[in-house]
């Protein structure tokens, strides 16, 4: 099986799941044995994907093609993001206005009609996309190439914006969608959204949910942990409270903000880690100095690499307080680091994880509890710790398994006689 | 006529490198030592030697009675010493001369005036030792940082020996009284207050090259005819040092202006005078200043630095951290944490 995927580039911060997503399913795939041509908008310099970094350190990877297409967009900043980051782009490379589109829907437009030419170029037997920024080139070698198209879904426009959603990505989302022969989605809870809110065929859609690369979360690499005094005088290191995501709407960065406080009342020698950012980092500054919390709530920015490896396994719990997770890669790197994790009950994580907390986004005196009880009993933390990390040792939370399922619906795409997954 | 009093800030704090989660408890320094270098080299070769040069030459060849008034904080004669000693030689020479008055002042120009009682006489002592030592001179008059002052300020000053205090001449104070005469302190009657002159201090600080401003371009001639025709005994002109040359370019003209500006006067008859000359002469009346009041921004008040709940959590954790500075087994921790005072950094 030889796959032509379209992906979406993305700087080398711990930003999104969505690049960890594709290197681990492009990874799990090349395993199974198939042939991966990935294309991906071209980088800024210093910008690299840290997976197929990973790759080409051990030589080149057998099978895999990259071709790479210039675009300054990072994968979820959403549009206002995109113009900041192509004016960045334009002061960084002098004289370079014109060779890049001027706004993230000429981008996509752009990325599209390059994508016909490498379809007419490059061997394949099925088209891969992921999320609605690829699923117009998707369409575009699909018209050229004729092989079936199959469609990732990762999040749609609803889950990061929710009421906030952009129309035009809307519609792209509903044509990319309709327009793929298979649907893959990351959780029942997504698969439920693409069928009420934007009216996919269920039939079409096939679940498979994300595993990790055990390799780029190796957890038995000794790090140094991140130790930083207790606010309160005399008692040791603080026990470290984790939020790791963009600093968005669809993360909850507010809900974590306000659990803080709630919880420095309770368990005051607690510190809590901010670890990414976003549109809302401003905001959540200003809510931790009129919480009066400021002094015990570290804003790290974007994290990379063995950063966040050190915040997880020095972390004493994890929290995704997200208003919507589609999946939640955040939960599985927690645990495998043995770190306890609270995820959202809507998560689709949730739907595959037994060994993690899950609570409401919205309730607030529920989190709360939650952390307090693993930062109070240490017996319950090293419970869910140890379980949590068998748990995730099974093989379904690998790349292999996943990238099985995929396969199989690629298999159906390609042939629809094939058994459902 | 009035007289003119022209005082000039020089000031650069220490400036911090991005310090991160991971660098907490590391041996990492907060202060970026390359910029800091590469500031105080860039602003010396563009301001600090030029504008020194000028005025040794204006005081060697201009009417005896010119005469400028500065204050040099301890961050900045430290950098000074550590990546430009030639510079600091040359304000040396200047002091030397007899003619350049300096003030007293915080030693890390903070904002401990507001947070510390003790912190603040503290870091004023020390500035004045560093004067002591370096230009063997000692300050009679104070200029707090960004001339932040108010009524429970005086006494402090007064104590510490000090004739007068530069305050900001701001309409909320002044009310229908001239900035241009020598008052005092309500709180301590010992103390003269020399409220500056706003207006005509900004049209050089911030409108010399304002093209669209209807009193450009300001040449030394048309202002000294703007001080000539300004009612009260006398003028009080300050500005940051850095105006000449870095916040107005050698190109807008600046240097020109101010070396025409002694003749300007002179022509005129009016007359330079120093801080503390100003300091000895007799009040015509009494200020009060009820609130915090500062140079800064439209506002003249603390809000530049406190404006907001993050600036005043930051203040107010570091202010907290004192005692802990002052009684850290490591004696460098105190330094460092008197260099984040700098109010710069809020």
């Amino acid at each position: 099986m030889r796959v032509l995927m379209f992906g979406w580039e993305f700087p080398p911060f711990q930003a999104g799941g969505l690049a960890t997503a594709t290197v681990g399913l492009v990874k799990g795939l090349l395993r199974q044995g198939a042939g991966v041509t990935l294309v991906v908008p071209f980088t800024t310099e210093g910008v690299t994907l840290p997976g197929l970094r990973l790759l080409s350190a051990d030589g080149p990877a057998p099978g895999l093609t990259l071709h790479r297409v210039p675009s300054p967009w990072p994968a979820y900043g959403g549009v206002p993001a995109y113009e900041e980051a192509l004016a960045g782009m334009e002061r960084h490379v002098r004289g370079s206005s014109g060779v890049y589109g001027a706004d993230l829907f000429q981008e996509v437009a752009r990325f599209a009609a390059l994508a016909g030419e490498i379809a007419a170029r490059e061997p394949h037997d099925v088209i891969d996309t992921h999320d609605w920024i690829t699923f117009e080139a998707g369409i575009a070698a699909r018209s050229i190439s004729g092989k079936p198209l199959v469609a990732h879904i990762h999040a749609t426009e609803f889950d990061r914006a929710g009421d906030g959603a952009n129309p035009i990505i809307v519609e792209r989302e509903r044509r990319g969608l309709e327009a793929a022969d298979r649907i893959v989605a990351n959780s029942h809870a997504l698969k439920r959204t693409c069928v009420a809110r934007l009216g996919i065929d269920p039939d079409k859609i096939d679940v498979v949910h994300w595993g990790l690369d055990s390799e780029a979360h190796a957890s038995d690499t000794p790090v140094m942990p991140v130790r930083l005094a207790s606010p309160t005088a005399g008692s040791g290191y603080a026990p470290l409270v984790l939020f790791l995501g963009r600093v968005t709407w669809q993360k909850g960065p507010g809900n974590f903000i306000e659990l803080a406080g709630r919880i420095t009342r309770l368990v005051p020698e607690a510190r809590f880690v901010v670890a990414g950012t976003g549109d809302l980092l401003p905001a959540m500054l200003e809510r931790a100095a009129e919480l009066g919390i400021s002094a015990r709530t570290h804003f790290a920015g974007p994290v990379h690499g063995a950063e966040v490896v050190r915040l997880y396994q020095s972390a004493a719990v994890c929290v995704m307080p997200s208003v919507s997770e589609p999946f939640g890669l955040v939960a599985l790197e927690s645990l495998r680091h043995g770190t306890p994790c609270i995820v959202p009950r809507t998560a689709g994580v949730a739907e595959v994880v037994a060994n993690a907390f899950k609570a409401d986004h919205w309730d607030l005196d529920e989190m709360t509890d939650k952390v307090v009880a693993i930062l109070r009993y240490p017996v319950l933390r090293d419970e869910l710790s140890r379980n949590g990390r068998s748990e995730i040792a099974w093989p379904r939370f690998g790349l292999e398994e996943p990238a099985g399922h995929t396969l199989r619906a690629y298999r159906r795409a390609v042939s629809p006689a094939v058994g459902a997954v | 006529m009035p007289d003119i009093c022209l005082y000039a800030q020089v000031h650069q704090p220490y400036r911090l490198r991005r310090f991160r989660l991971f660098d907490i408890g590391t041996e990492t320094e907060p202060f970026d030592d390359e910029l800091n270098a590469r500031i105080i080299r860039r602003v010396a070769e563009k301001c600090y030697r030029p504008a020194n040069e000028l005025l040794a030459r204006l005081l060697q060849t201009a009417d005896a009675d010119f005469k400028v008034a500065l204050s040099l904080t301890g961050t900045l004669v430290e950098q000074l010493r550590h990546w430009s000693p030639e510079t600091l030689e040359s304000f040396q020479r200047l002091v030397g001369t007899g003619r350049v008055e300096l003030l007293g002042e915080t030693y890390h120009h903070s904002l401990s005036s507001l947070a510390d009682g003790r912190e603040f006489r503290e870091q004023v002592v020390r500035h004045r030792r560093m004067i002591r030592e370096v230009f063997g001179v000692e300050p009679r008059v104070f200029r707090n940082t960004e001339l932040i002052y108010w009524d429970g300020l005086a006494p402090v000053i007064s104590g510490m020996g000090f004739s007068g205090a530069m305050v900001e001449g701001a309409d909320k104070v002044m009310g229908w009284r001239s900035a241009n005469h020598v008052y005092e302190a309500e709180m301590a009657p010992g103390l003269r207050l020399l409220p500056r002159n706003y207006r005509l201090s900004d049209d050089v600080g911030f409108r010399f090259s304002q093209r669209s401003w209807d009193g450009w371009p300001v040449t030394a001639e048309k202002y000294a005819e703007w001080i000539a025709g300004a009612e009260g005994d006398s003028v009080h002109l300050y500005v940051d040092y850095e105006t000449f040359g870095e916040h107005q370019w050698a190109e807008t003209g600046i240097f020109d202006f101010l070396a025409h500006l002694p003749g300007a006067c002179a022509r005129r008859g009016l007359r330079f005078v120093s801080p503390s000359t100003l300091a000895e002469r007799a009040p015509v009346g009494t200020l009060s200043f009820p609130h915090p009041t500062s140079w800064a921004d439209v506002e003249r008040d603390t809000s530049a630095w406190l404006g907001n709940r993050l600036q005043y959590a930051a203040h107010e954790r570091l202010y907290s951290l004192r005692s802990r500075a002052r009684t850290a087994a490591d004696p460098a921790a105190l330094e460092t944490w008197r260099r984040l005072t700098t109010s710069d950094h809020v």
